[in-house]
């Protein structure tokens, strides 16, 4: 079976006005399926920009990345969602649960967006939030749940529409350390399970879960270990 | 298909939440759709007024009015018509099947016992009742007779009638006209009063001969003459037939303007729309600009909440939403908005033409047309002025739109 992330060579440039700046200097990364990795760097380091890329949010100005077997590299922007909406669940540091939604309808936003509506949804829906402990909650709009319930409802939400990949940019940023443990645990969780994550981090203490640490300096991968 | 309705559900969820913004967009179209709605109701009215009118007047009849089109608006028009005229007419235009003279006396005190009434007295020949298609309810129209013997016969108008008689029959007695007793013999069916044409239903109607005799002293003038035609449908040339005609016949040379006016059911209906037009144009032009000034609103409310928005929108692009998807529900947004509004809109317009009416009688009337009018043109505004925050949102990168 081919890998999950195949990069090879891949750059990215951003324009900021005259001048142009490489943030990503030749990436080579292969992600294997069922794996859990860290990708860490301080910030500057082109860490987030190599998670858009990853995450499929933005396309790589050169060099080769192939999804799945894909190749993302020249992919219409309308194929990029239909891809992110099948294959990608995204977890961000500052949850980004609409305000003027329950929670059940938070964790069914991907489910709209698909492009072969499915029967169901409403029912997958509900049973992620059972397992993960919110099935009280699920008419609650997310300002009535703490820090760490709202990270859990969007751990539901990137999980809808089952997809293989989870990516997590900074997922416990703004969590206490025993919620971010909960919530490590339950991507941990997620991915004995079978799915793959992936954790963009800064502390050392988040990486740990993970059983590969990518680490990245000025663009360019610098180490990978695994435990 | 399915996605639309979702994402139009999406939408629609977002117009509740966001209820301020939804408050004041709403309230801004409401008012330029109600200026609008009672435009086209007030323009409507004005032209069933006017066919109303006309098909009451009768679409196949003119009336010569004595006096040239420049001493309009004078009070005493001077006197150019005779009843010879009338005759001539009669028998110079094979399809003119009616010519009835006119003549008219302003305001005459009119008693019955202890009730008293100021009404016009109208002089006409026995077919009035029939040259204006205004039936007689009760009693019956005077007679060829009585015009030839002066008689003082009278056909009161309903509200004349009423405020004489009250509930008692009035065929048959004897009323003072002026001066003069005279006899009811009919009473005409209640007209309401009319638009710019005020009350008709005071009126009362006497022999012309017994009017031109005993009220106004006067041997050989009318104030006009109504004809009709057998051929409506020629009704133009015989107006112009008529005009050269008279002309004829008074020895006007051609440096003279008409010493009468022909007024025909076109002027009729030209004169309604153009009394109705200042305000159409007036509500008109108060209309389009509150719609403007609403588009802006809503652009820049849009505008900000686009702005507030980046991070929702970020999301919606990572799960998998498609610019499209973005645009669809932002503009289903100010579609839902507008909509909303031009509902409001239609019902403070039908409120508003309702105390207009009250204050004034004006003719208005209310259809599908007002309300789809409305419809369409809140629409308009929603798609003309959403589509920019609307791209705007949809043209957001995912990475800008989660960065913030």
């Amino acid at each position: 079976m081919n890998p999950l992330c195949l990069m090879e060579d891949v750059r990215k440039t951003f324009r900021m006005g005259e001048n142009s700046v490489e943030v990503l200097k030749g990436i080579d990364l292969t992600v294997e399926r069922g794996e859990i990795a860290a990708i860490m760097g301080v910030s500057g380091s082109g860490k987030s920009t190599l998670m858009n890329l990853i995450g499929c949010l933005d396309v790589p100005t050169s060099g080769r990345y192939l999804f799945a077997g894909r190749e993302v590299l020249g992919l219409a922007d309308d194929s990029l969602s239909e891809l992110r909406n099948a294959n990608i669940g995204f977890v961000f540091q500052s949850f980004y649960l609409l305000p003027y939604a329950t929670v059940l309808e938070n964790v069914l936003l991907p489910s709209l967006y698909r492009e072969r509506a499915k029967d169901g949804a409403e029912e997958r829906a509900v049973e992620l939030l059972r397992l993960i402990g919110l099935e009280e909650r699920i008419h609650f709009r997310p300002n009535r749940l703490s820090g760490g319930e709202q990270q859990r409802v969007a751990i539901c939400r990137a999980l809808m529409n089952d997809p293989e990949l989870l990516l997590a940019d900074e997922p416990t940023g703004q969590l206490d350390s025993r919620t971010a443990s909960e919530i490590m645990n339950l991507l941990v969780a997620m991915n004995e399970r079978g799915k793959t994550v992936i954790i963009v981090t800064h502390d050392p203490a988040i990486a740990a879960y993970a059983n590969r640490i990518i680490r990245i300096k000025d663009g360019v991968i610098v180490d990978e270990q695994a435990d | 298909m399915n996605r639309l309705i979702k994402i139009l559900a999406q939408a629609l969820q977002a117009v509740v939440a966001l209820k301020l913004r939804t408050f004041f967009c709403v309230l801004s179209i409401a008012i330029g759709i109600s200026a609008i709605t009672i435009i086209v109701a007030a323009t409507e009215g004005a032209y069933q007024k006017a066919f109303d009118i006309v098909a009451s007047f009768g679409p196949d009849s003119i009336l010569i009015v004595s006096g040239s089109e420049e001493s309009r608006g004078i009070a005493r028009r001077e006197k150019t018509l005779t009843l010879a005229d009338a005759e001539a007419i009669r028998s110079a235009f094979a399809t003119a099947y009616m010519v009835v003279p006119m003549s008219r006396v302003r305001d005459t005190i009119i008693s019955y016992k202890a009730n008293r009434y100021s009404a016009p007295i109208i002089g006409s020949t026995s077919d009035y009742s029939l040259s204006w298609t205004w039936p007689v309810v009760e009693g019956s129209d005077f007679t060829q007779e009585d015009l030839k013997r002066l008689a003082n016969v009278a056909l009161l108008g309903h509200e004349t009638m009423r405020e004489l008689f009250g509930d008692e029959n009035p065929v048959g007695k004897t009323i003072q006209v002026g001066r003069i007793p005279v006899q009811v013999v009919g009473v005409l069916l209640e007209r309401g009063s009319s638009q710019g044409g005020g009350n008709m239903d005071n009126r009362v109607v006497m022999p012309i001969t017994t009017v031109m005799k005993k009220f106004q002293n006067e041997p050989k003038y009318v104030q006009a003459l109504r004809v009709r035609f057998e051929d409506q449908e020629n009704l133009d040339i015989r107006v112009e037939e008529l005009k050269g005609f008279l002309r004829v016949r008074h020895r006007l040379p051609d440096s003279e303007p008409n010493d009468f006016q022909i007024v025909s059911p076109k002027d009729i209906i030209k004169f309604l729309v153009a009394l109705t037009g200042s305000l159409v144009a007036f509500v008109g032009i108060v209309g389009i600009i509150s719609l403007v000034v609403a588009g802006f609103v809503l652009a820049n409310l849009f505008h900000l909440s686009v702005r507030e928005r980046t991070g929702e929108i970020g999301i919606r692009r990572s799960v998998g939403a498609k610019r499209r998807d973005i645009l669809l529900q932002f503009l289903g947004e100010a579609l839902i908005i507008t909509t909303l509004g031009g509902l409001i809109g239609f019902v403070l317009g039908v409120a508003a033409a309702g105390l207009l009416q009250y204050v004034e009688a004006f003719p208005i009337h209310f259809s599908w047309k007002a309300f789809a009018i409305g419809l369409l043109l809140s629409w308009l505004v929603g798609v003309l002025f959403g589509l920019k925050p609307a791209s705007q949102a949809a043209d957001l990168e995912p990475i800008e739109a989660i960065r913030s």
